[in-house]
């Protein structure tokens, strides 16, 4: 430790000679060191005060202490307590103690004896200060243009530290720079060119104005905006399911593309609900109050996850906008600032009105507590007409089945004698031959012993069971795991005549998709197939399916049973909820099947779903000769004879091939049943009678399509006002405890107290003060965080804390004078308004400093490392969804679309492997959303794409203002290995070698172009020439890896290009993807 | 540490590699950024490749295996026998240890004991008590220390890993391994000195578990876990691309690193020469890692001691990795083996896990010490809380948080031991509790670093692992 002491004490030695030079600063010098060593004991928090000493505010720190000394004497240091006991030597004296494990350093020690020598002088904490337009400094002609007050403030400050501002960075680098901050993707070569070569004065301000009207620019200040609202496509906590929130993401991006007012957006987003007459776009963005980690666990406390969910809101909200760190406040009051552990549930009271739950289902009649759909004009017609038939549709059945109730009479003493006879049994078949389409391994196990290790719930409570048994004519997919997938499988029923098939799909934990697919999370059985054959030789007859029933549980809407059977590849029955289970569909036959000994059926199960991978893995059979047989239970609790909660089986479980409530309601005289008696045999009845089946069949196909198309209009998460729940104090955070105080919504009360006349404030009323001129943060924290988008380090570099354990600004007058600007433009300000985000990022990169060179001087280098003066710009590597971007625009592939629901981009197998609930796969997007701007990703709190995660994206669990911005070897190995970047330097090559001429010179320099906007070198082009011209040979001598390497990802291959040629060259543009260049701006 | 103080150790490795790059070649670079250069060694206390130099303390372990039993093992069927309990089976639990405290499941249920449903035996010349399921760890029992009053804050799994590893349940903060790696460095020339592994096996309801929880939070990311997969890629994208044979991949390498280096002639930025060395990292972790996951040719009496089967995932395989990562250097390893969420059928399930896990964990032990090397590598068994004493629908137990035990071993741990104690019918730590911030601030201690030093500025706190609170059990160290 000693040594990097020495390091860092020079270091203070420097930064304070700066401040020798004028009077002591109490924000700029004191706060600063007493926050750090003084305050834990002597400052805001009353438990945790010493000696009944405070020295955070003035009037404190003059009275006598408890012992009789006065602390701070003003003006005079020899009668200071303070400063007698911080000059101490000896240990048991010495300020502060050793126990603190801190100490002041000599030049620390003697700034607090000059302050204290010039009388004391307290200021209130810098950002907690109104904010002020502060006057633009006057500025000598150096030399260095002087383009908007941003250069006036940073050049007064260097000429103060006899330092000159470094000229313009040459036009290359200047546009890819500009380019990079505001939209995110790099310049194209002709771009580059354009602004190189226009001689024109605005030349710059051209390309700047382009820049900011492009829809890539919300692109990216979106991303950056998701992060500090935590958004996410998943609820975070346990099973990690996904949420609807894509359309709040849309809401931000339009929002700044058309550039929103800032105060508005705010409001929107924390009180759009509240808002009178709320329109829809604002309802869509009171989202932020919901996309906040959700669970739906098992066994969880609803108070304790409300008490989460009312926290994590008030973290996020002062993260956000007050950049305040008032997580702590949650269990005491802060050590620091003067926030109170009142002021945090003061907070959280505002949001003590949005209906939520704390087990929050994500299905069913509450899920997500509120949503909003958001059907396009054809859907909502389309919607309404469907309603429309489906009633209808419901008529006509209700009419007819009331004139048939002679029929329903019979038809109930037949389905007793039906039943009592067994037969409305499903008779499982013993397949002879199982054939897959495209290459999966399929497996017949009759009289063989398959093993199962399968999932059952018993009486609420799940746990794992394994058996071996003979497999009864389950047939087991291994091997080969295509995308798509039919299998075909045959089996003799022998004589009978048969009414309905069954397909059952068997669990077992070894399978990915819910425990039932071989990936994705479900499998979709799309199309289910069927014929009827004289002999295993005889062409096939089909077998007319009509009608597609299951117990419905777990299904998605979007996976209704009638799907397997509509003729439609795309859409299918699948099962993506639930546990425990062993899903059926029954099948009817239009006409009954008439077999012999020799007969044969052949069954095809189509999974032709753009959902990758839902391919059933375990499948059995069955057939019924009953009128007809109801779907079987296939509950594995109940299948392996273990007890279960017979309340919670849908119908009351299944017996033979019966609804057991149909069966209980059977054997009650019609006079004496219930209601729902009576209705369960009656729906039982509809559904079996022949006369009422074409209507039947009608309705329930209107109510899938309905069905899908509901779930194909957008949902998102929307926040809905209630009568507020009670909020109280909790001691030390413990939500168990209800000793504490209940409070009213307020906001922190050193910030001032809102008027409402007696009404309880809502967060409409916080929305208003977080962007009232009354609240000195929000402005400052904004432009504060823009300020770092564009330098890599804020003005105040503790982004997420402007109080006083932040950091006193490197140029506050700057800061302010930004923050006012940012509220009410005066510079330049004709077509700007109030709250203008645009025209912040405007002034900030029209001007000087924002255009100079990066490159450091030794001396620059020694004088101020960190460049916290400004006198150049920065070099640093792009954000993470930048580096994926820049070679999906670089190689042509990238497909750009504004908005829209999140995608999947190639992602290693097994990654979601410690996911469960359900247990799942990753499903990889298709065709055109493979290659979407990373902000687009889908985003899985828990397991985040691992390619964002190695360039330092959050996950999004909590608000993150700051991403790191790290170099590790897992950045090289995604960059070298990822298949999204080996098919980019691929799509590259085939693009290089087609445009840029036959010569390799010719296509490096091209190459080079394209992703850096500038000419290799000489040594460059050696390089690069020595890589192809080893590789060429590489791939010469084995010509079989050259087609390997282009068949790594789903674009075309250019089929008119040399295999080995196009390899070799997708191996110098891999390269070129690779450089540290690329992925930095400069 | 503060920022400042940090920026200033990153300035002087920068300028360091400034000064030395010019006169030297490509392959000089790696070993320039190797952080042993920047230790210096003092053995008296013990040097460290990390923040933490000279240690606080002695260390008495170099590193840390954790086998994490995620989904909460019971105490009841492992370590801490309840014969009391067993009396009471099928009895109404007595109010006066659950009133007003929090359950799971079970809240506002009946509450019925649920007697331990297999037998303890005593092992070792210290005659531990352990359950009959666990004969191999009992073959251990003198090595190995016993905690049974760990206690823990939350109930629910995905917070209470969060709080088992972060000691916070708000996500963001580091994990305990990313901590000790910023402490101590690592040792590890071509592997990441913080790796995770995870297995999973029958028995159980597999309770799902987030990367959060190897997390480097607001550490840099460099000091995350890095999981390895002991089934397919060890490590994602280590496989060089389909048709990429090595020649081509280490040629694309020195390009690569050429032109990176041409580039660092020109601007003089060092995190080129960072990003150069990283990729050279790379090449040797693609060199090195897929022998190194690679155990079939351990000797088979090694493969049988633990019940490995090569590249089979289990838990046993992981363990066998776990002894080969912690030969090579790295520092902390920390095993996951899923599904002891036994909320029903618990009779057969745990036995299950014990079966997965009993001859593995010994073997661990054992083939550590055969080697010399559990004296300084410490080993931790233990999940992210207990069980109920109480039984759930009549053959389960629901999560429990105020009484559960943990087993350590080597690394400065007394053996034969048991600490502390729950009350008659395992419901709440009684005798000496062991909160999860004393389990942290030991876990440092025998690492030779002080909790209450090992800090980092963030939102304005010197943030360490163990917050504001954690004693050091000293009574379970030797």
């Amino acid at each position: 430790m000693s040594r990097i002491r020495l390091v860092s004490s020079f270091l203070s030695v420097i930064l304070l000679s700066a401040t020798l030079r004028a009077e002591v600063g109490f924000n700029r010098d004191i706060r600063p060191i007493m926050s750090d060593t003084c305050f834990r004991c002597h400052g805001p928090d009353k438990n945790a005060r010493m000696a009944g000493l405070r020295l955070d505010i003035r009037e404190e720190a003059l009275k006598p202490a408890m012992d009789g000394k006065i602390p701070i004497v003003p003006g005079r240091p020899d009668q200071s307590e303070i400063i007698r006991r911080i000059f101490s030597t000896d240990s048991s004296e010495i300020m502060p103690p050793e126990f603190s494990h801190k100490t002041l350093t000599q030049e620390q020690k003697e700034t607090i004896r000059r302050w204290v020598a010039e009388g004391a002088p307290y200021e209130g904490h810098w950002s907690f200060q109104p904010v002020k337009r502060p006057p633009v400094p006057k500025v000598s002609d150096g030399g260095t243009p002087i383009r908007n007050p941003i250069d006036a403030f940073v050049q007064a400050r260097l000429a103060k530290e006899g330092l000159k501002p470094s000229p313009e960075a040459d036009r290359r680098t200047l546009i890819r720079r500009v380019t990079l901050d505001l939209t995110g993707l790099p310049p194209t070569p002709t771009e580059v060119e354009q602004f190189v070569n226009d001689k024109s004065p605005d030349a710059y301000e051209k390309v700047v104005t382009r820049l900011l009207a492009s829809p890539r620019y919300a692109e990216m200040q979106t991303m950056h905006w998701l992060d500090a609202v935590r958004y996410a496509d998943t609820r975070g906590f346990h099973g990690d399911n996904e949420q609807p929130a894509w359309p709040y993401r849309d809401y931000v991006l339009r929002a700044f593309r058309d550039n929103k007012p800032f105060d508005e957006f705010t409001r929107e987003q924390i009180a759009g609900d509240l808002i009178p007459n709320a329109t829809i776009e604002q309802k869509v963005a009171s989202a932020y109050n919901r996309i906040l980690r959700t669970s739906q666990e098992g066994g969880i406390q609803e108070k304790e996850y409300l008490a989460k969910y009312g926290a994590d809101r008030v973290r996020t909200t002062s993260g956000v906008w007050l950049g305040l760190t008032t997580g702590c406040a949650e269990c005491h009051d802060h050590k620091f600032d003067p926030i109170k552990s009142k002021d945090f549930y003061a907070m959280k009271a505002f949001f003590a009105d949005i209906k939520e739950k704390g087990l929050l289902p994500g299905r069913g009649e509450d899920a997500w507590a509120s949503t909003l759909q958001l059907p396009t004009e054809a859907q909502a017609k389309r919607l309404a007409e469907l309603n429309e038939e489906v009633r209808r549709a419901e008529r006509a059945l209700e009419e007819k089945t009331g004139s048939l109730k002679a029929r329903e009479a019979m038809w109930e003493k037949q389905l007793s004698e039906d039943f009592k006879a067994g037969r409305l049994k499903w008779q499982y078949q013993r397949p002879f031959a199982a054939k897959s389409e495209r290459g999966a391994v399929l497996k017949i196990y009759n009289d063989e012993l398959l093993e199962s290790n399968y999932y059952v719930v018993t009486r609420g409570a799940a746990s794992g069971a394994t058996k071996r048994e003979p497999g009864n004519g389950t047939v087991v997919a291994s091997g080969p795991n295509p995308d798509n997938e039919t299998y075909t499988i045959r089996f003799r029923p022998g004589p009978g005549t048969w009414t309905a098939l069954g397909v059952q799909a068997m669990q077992d934990e070894s399978l990915p998709g819910m425990r039932l697919a071989r990936g994705a999370d479900r499998f979709v059985l799309t199309e289910v197939e069927a014929e009827l054959s004289a002999n295993e030789k005889a062409p096939g007859k089909k077998l007319l399916l009509v009608l597609a029933t299951t117990d419905g549980f777990g299904e998605a809407p979007e996976n209704l049973p009638m799907a397997a059977i509509d003729g439609n590849p795309s859409t299918g029955w699948g099962v993506s909820d639930g546990e425990g289970k062993n899903p059926f569909l029954a099948l009817r036959f239009a006409e009954p099947a008439q077999t012999t000994a020799a007969s044969v059926i052949t069954v095809r199960l189509r999974h032709d779903s753009p959902l990758r991978r839902a391919t059933i893995g375990r499948v059995r059979l069955a057939l019924s000769t009953g009128r007809y047989s109801w779907p079987e239970l296939g509950d594995a609790a109940v299948d392996a004879g273990l007890p279960v909660d017979e309340g919670r089986l849908i119908k009351g479980g299944v017996r033979d091939g019966v609804p057991v409530d149909v069966l209980k309601a059977l054997k009650i005289e019609p006079a004496h049943r219930s209601e729902a008696q009576t209705k369960a045999l009656r729906e039982h009845f509809q559904w079996s009678d022949a006369e009422l089946q074409p209507l039947f069949v009608k309705l329930e196909q209107l109510k899938a399509s309905r069905s899908l198309l509901e779930a194909e209009i957008p949902t998102v998460l929307v926040t809905q006002s209630v009568a507020p729940r009670e909020t109280r104090i909790l001691p030390r955070g413990n939500w168990m405890d209800d000793s504490g105080e209940i409070v009213e919504p307020a906001i922190p009360q050193f910030l001032g107290k809102l008027t409402t006349g007696g009404r309880r404030a809502t967060r409409l009323d916080l929305a208003n003060w977080i962007v009232s001129r009354d609240n000195p943060l929000t402005g400052r924290v904004y432009v504060n965080r823009l300020w770092q988008q564009f330098f890599g380090t804020g003005l105040s570099k503790v982004l997420n804390d402007l109080g006083s354990q932040g950091e006193w600004p490197s140029h506050p007058e700057l800061l302010d004078w930004l923050a006012a600007e940012f509220m009410e433009p005066a510079w330049q300000a004709e077509g700007t308004h109030p709250w203008d985000v645009k025209h912040i990022i405007r002034t900030i990169v029209l001007s000087h400093t924002y255009r100079q060179s990066s490159a450091v001087t030794p001396e620059l280098e020694e004088r101020d490392p960190d460049n916290r003066l400004l006198a150049r710009q920065t070099r640093f590597r792009v954000d993470a969804e930048v580096v994926h971007d820049i070679a999906l625009s670089v190689s042509g592939l990238l497909i750009e679309k504004f908005g829209g629901p999140s995608v999947k981009p190639y992602q290693p197998e097994g990654y979601w492997a410690a996911l469960n609930f359900p247990k799942r796969e990753y499903s990889t997007s298709e065709g055109k959303n493979l290659y979407r701007r990373g902000v687009y990703t889908h985003w899985q709190r828990t397991f985040l794409h691992p390619t964002l995660a190695a360039f330092d994206a959050p996950s999004r669990e909590e608000c993150t203002v700051n991403r790191v911005n790290s170099n590790t070897p897992l950045q090289a190995l995604v960059l070298l290995n990822d298949p999204i970047f080996v098919e980019a330097a691929r799509v590259f090559a085939q693009k290089t070698i087609k445009t840029a001429g036959p010569t390799f010179d010719k296509r490096i320099d091209w190459a080079f172009t394209q992703a850096l906007g500038r000419k290799p070198t000489a040594t460059e082009r050696r390089i690069l020439a020595d890589l192809h011209q080893k590789t060429l040979q590489d791939f010469s001598a084995s010509p079989a890896n050259a087609q390997s390497l282009l068949r790594v990802g789903e674009a075309p291959v250019d089929k008119s290009l040399k295999p080995v040629e196009l390899a070799a060259m997708t191996v110098v543009t891999r390269a070129i993807l690779n450089l540290h260049e690329t992925i930095t701006r400069n | 540490m503060d920022p400042k103080e940090l920026a200033a150790l990153e300035i002087r490795r920068r300028t360091f590699l400034g000064y030395g790059v010019s006169g030297l070649g490509l392959l000089a670079l790696n070993s320039l950024i190797n952080p042993r250069l920047f230790a210096s060694e003092s053995p008296a206390t013990g040097g460290s490749k990390g923040v933490v130099n000279p240690l606080h303390f002695p260390p008495r372990a170099k590193r840390v295996i954790f086998l994490y039993q995620a989904g909460g093992p019971s105490h009841l069927e492992t370590f801490d026998p309840k014969p009391k309990l067993a009396e009471l089976d099928g009895k109404p639990m007595p109010e006066s240890f659950t009133q007003g405290q929090q359950l799971a499941q079970l809240q506002g249920k009946k509450l019925i004991c649920f007697g331990p449903q297999h037998g303890f035996k005593r092992f070792g010349k210290s005659g531990l008590e352990i359950c009959e399921l666990f004969p191999e760890i009992g073959s251990v029992a003198d090595d190995i220390c016993i905690v049974r009053s760990m206690t823990t804050e939350q109930i629910n799994h995905d917070p209470a890993h969060t709080v088992m590893n972060t000691g916070v349940i708000i996500a963001g903060r580091p994990s305990m391994g990313s901590w000790v790696l910023y402490g101590l460095g690592s040792e590890a020339e071509d592997l990441p000195g913080f790796i995770v592994l995870i297995s999973s096996g029958k028995g159980g309801q597999m309770q799902p578990i987030a990367a959060r929880q190897w997390s480097s939070g607001f550490l840099p990311s460099r000091f995350q876990g890095v999981k390895f997969n002991s089934i397919g890629d060890p490590v994602l994208y280590i496989k060089n691309p389909q048709g990429i044979d090595a020649n081509v991949q280490n040629a694309s390498i020195q390009a690569i690193n050429a032109l990176n280096k041409a580039e660092y002639e020109t601007v003089k930025d060092p995190e080129v020469l960072t990003r150069i060395a990283q990729y050279e990292m790379a090449f040797k972790m693609q060199t090195s890692v897929p022998g190194l996951m690679d155990t079939s040719k351990e000797p088979q009496h090694i493969l049988d001691m633990y019940g490995a089967k090569p590249g089979d995932g289990s838990f046993a395989s992981n363990c066998l990795l776990a002894r080969r990562l912690a030969e090579r250097g790295v520092r902390f390893i920390q095993l996951y083996h899923r599904d002891w969420d036994h909320h029903g059928g618990i009779k057969a399930n745990i036995a299950i896990k014990a079966r997965e896990t009993d001859r593995a964990t010994a073997a661990l032990i054992k083939d550590l010490k055969q080697r010399g090397m559990l004296q300084d590598t410490l080993v931790i068994w233990g999940g992210e809380f207990g069980r109920t004493p109480m039984s759930q629908g009549g053959d389960g137990r629901d999560h429990h948080i105020k009484g559960f035990s943990f087993m350590l071993a080597g690394g400065g741990i007394k053996g034969g031991l048991v600490y502390g104690a729950t009350d008659d019918l395992g419901y709440a730590a009684e005798q000496n509790p062991v909160s999860v911030h004393d389990f942290h601030a030991t876990v440092l201690y025998l690492l030779g670093i002080d909790h209450r030093r090992l800090t980092v500025k963030y939102q304005g706190q010197d943030a360490r692992l163990t917050f504001v609170f954690g004693e050091v059990v000293k009574g379970i160290v030797a």
